[in-house]
């Protein structure tokens, strides 16, 4: 049974009077990895900013139409609710300056999430298991955060967004600075993941989201100018434009 | 033509290098000879005069036939106005600065900002002066005590002048932690408040603890002030509304009246090797805090 986690409704965006994103309309289904792809300045960003609303932290950001988290409109929930449920990972990873145990532990420390200490080593352990980083860090726990290599940063933040316990997850190009290793670690982990979670992958690797994603949608412009099963995309885009960008031939205008 | 060129910047580059190397060996230089000058007088008051006696001996007596050094109460006076004072300046000035960078707008933070600098120009005669004059006769009737010249009113006129200097700098530490670190919070389903407290503090702690350690500087060896308003009382206080007398209100008000080289004048310069072990002390633990924060 399909079940649509997130509907985007006829939605627009600007910053000041640019318009960013154009009446966008878009289902996300639950336990998908819908991988969204298109050029820089196509608005992908910006899309995953305005799913948890970290867009309206800027003050010349306004919006139109109707985004619905598991049909409840994203506007009338509270904020810091709506972004517990719907995490997002940047391009570059960015531990806090501390263990790597301290970094899982502290946000839902703050949060009052988790109080008691085995409660800690729990989600600590649980976290990084989900992130597939457990192995390489369970003896050392204490060291410094800034001190494991980039991928494993990257997943130490996957791990810390894991312990909040969202339903969705967004990764905004998520493996750009990694290695192939640590890209197919990556990979690897969010097909895993949508088991749990429901999952949007921007990627600027169009391989990358014909491995993994389900479903792939084609920004241009702040426009969706075509979405569809991942393999259906790949095989037979139906949109021109579609087409000369996976293949290469995309020319900016 | 090209050469030449290569040749004036090198013995440039040689002649600035070795300007900026004598200035760090002329400080260091400075350092030392003070710290010499320093140990060498109390070295001499200190063979005349027995240390337990000097640091714990409760009683100040420099002009009596037996003299009395015991600068117990000076310590005493000194450590409690400065506590005093870091109590009330510590989060007073860490609030100030947070509000400064992350809550004020733009306009709001350059006006307070100038304002905070103003307020750290103010000379320190001219807060005491005022301070006798305003805060002195407020603490004496508020809490209707005998005379308002006390530790407590020292204190509060302290964290005055040490509060610009540490929001000041803490303001600067807040601001320049990078966005990416408020987003990521905020990204985690933080409020505002808990952004501020999970990454703001915890990321410019070392600038925080610098600007602390840079106020408490400030507190530690004001003098002018302090004797003004602390009522300069030589005796142990029991309570921080007894008036009390500082390390350096001491040697700046005996200095003048001593006889030069007399165990009097040596005494003072003893007094002033501790103020400087205490500092040194103070910078010593700031610098294991920052240690602490950078090794992660
Ligand atoms: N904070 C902002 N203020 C003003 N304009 C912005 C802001 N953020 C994004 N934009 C504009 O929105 C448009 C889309 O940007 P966005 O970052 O979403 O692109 P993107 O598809 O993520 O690009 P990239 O692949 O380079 O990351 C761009 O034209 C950009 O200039
Ligand atoms: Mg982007």
């Amino acid at each position: 049974m399909v079940n649509n986690k997130i509907e985007v409704k006829n939605f627009n965006c600007y910053y000041n009077h640019d318009h960013i994103l154009k009446s966008l309309n878009i289902n996300i289904i639950q336990n998908e990895i819908l991988t969204i792809i298109g050029p820089a300045n196509s608005g992908k960003t910006t899309f995953l900013k305005a799913l948890n609303r970290m867009n309206d932290l800027n003050i010349t950001y306004s919006y139109k139409g109707e985004i619905f988290l598991d049909k409840n409109s994203i506007f009338s929930m509270n904020m810091e609710k709506l972004r517990q449920r719907i995490g997002i990972l940047f391009a570059i990873p960015l531990p806090l300056p501390m263990s790597i145990y301290e970094n899982i532990v502290y946000a839902p420390k703050c949060l009052k999430i988790v109080n008691k200490k085995q409660d800690q080593d729990i989600l600590v352990e649980r976290s990084l298991k989900n992130a597939f980083l457990w192995n390489e860090v369970k003896d050392r726990l204490n060291l410094s955060a800034m001190k494991i290599s980039g991928g494993q940063q990257q997943r130490l933040c996957i791990a810390r967004t894991l312990a909040m316990n969202p339903e969705v997850i967004l990764f905004d190009e998520p493996c750009s600075g990694l290695d192939h290793i640590s890209t197919e670690k990556i990979e690897t982990l969010m097909t895993e993941l949508k088991y749990k979670y429901t999952i949007l992958l921007v990627t600027n690797n169009v391989k990358q989201a014909s491995r993994v994603g389900d479903k792939t949608a084609f920004f241009l412009n702040g426009e969706l100018i075509e979405i569809n099963q991942t393999d259906k995309f790949f095989i037979s885009p139906k949109n021109k434009q579609t087409e000369n960008y996976i293949t290469g031939r995309y020319i900016i205008s | 033509m090209y050469y030449f060129g290569k040749n004036m910047r090198k013995i440039l580059y040689i002649i600035i290098e070795s300007i900026i190397f004598f200035c760090g060996i002329l400080s260091i230089i400075f350092v030392i000879l003070i710290f010499g000058f320093l140990f060498k007088e109390s070295f001499v008051f200190l063979k005349n005069y027995n240390i337990v006696k000097f640091l714990f001996g409760r009683f100040w007596y420099p002009t009596l036939e037996t003299a009395l050094f015991g600068i117990l109460p000076f310590i005493c006076g000194s450590v409690l106005v400065s506590v005093g004072a870091c109590i009330i300046a510590v989060p007073i000035g860490i609030m100030t600065a947070l509000f400064i960078s992350e809550v004020a707008s733009k306009n709001i933070r350059n006006i307070l900002k100038s304002l905070i600098e103003l307020m750290a120009a103010i000379p320190s005669i001219v807060i005491g002066f005022i301070g006798m004059a305003t805060i002195v006769p407020i603490v004496k009737n508020v809490f209707s005590i005998p005379t308002g010249l006390t530790a407590f009113t020292g204190s509060l006129m302290l964290a005055f002048m040490a509060i610009p200097t540490i929001v000041t700098i803490s303001e600067d530490a807040i601001h320049s932690v990078p966005w990416q670190y408020r987003e990521g919070a905020l990204a985690l389903g933080a409020t505002k408040w808990q952004m501020m407290k999970i990454v703001i503090l915890k990321i410019a702690m070392p600038g925080i603890m610098g600007a602390i350690m840079l106020g408490i500087g400030r507190v530690v060896g004001e003098t002018m002030a302090v004797i003004m308003i602390t009522g300069n009382a030589a005796h142990i206080p029991t309570s921080i509304f007894d008036p009390v007398r500082t390390l350096t209100a001491t040697i700046a008000t005996e200095m003048g009246e001593t006889v030069k080289g007399g165990i009097h004048y040596k005494s003072l310069f003893a007094i002033g090797f501790v103020l400087f072990i205490i500092t040194f002390i103070v910078n010593f633990i700031a610098d294991i805090f920052l240690k602490k924060n950078k090794n992660l």
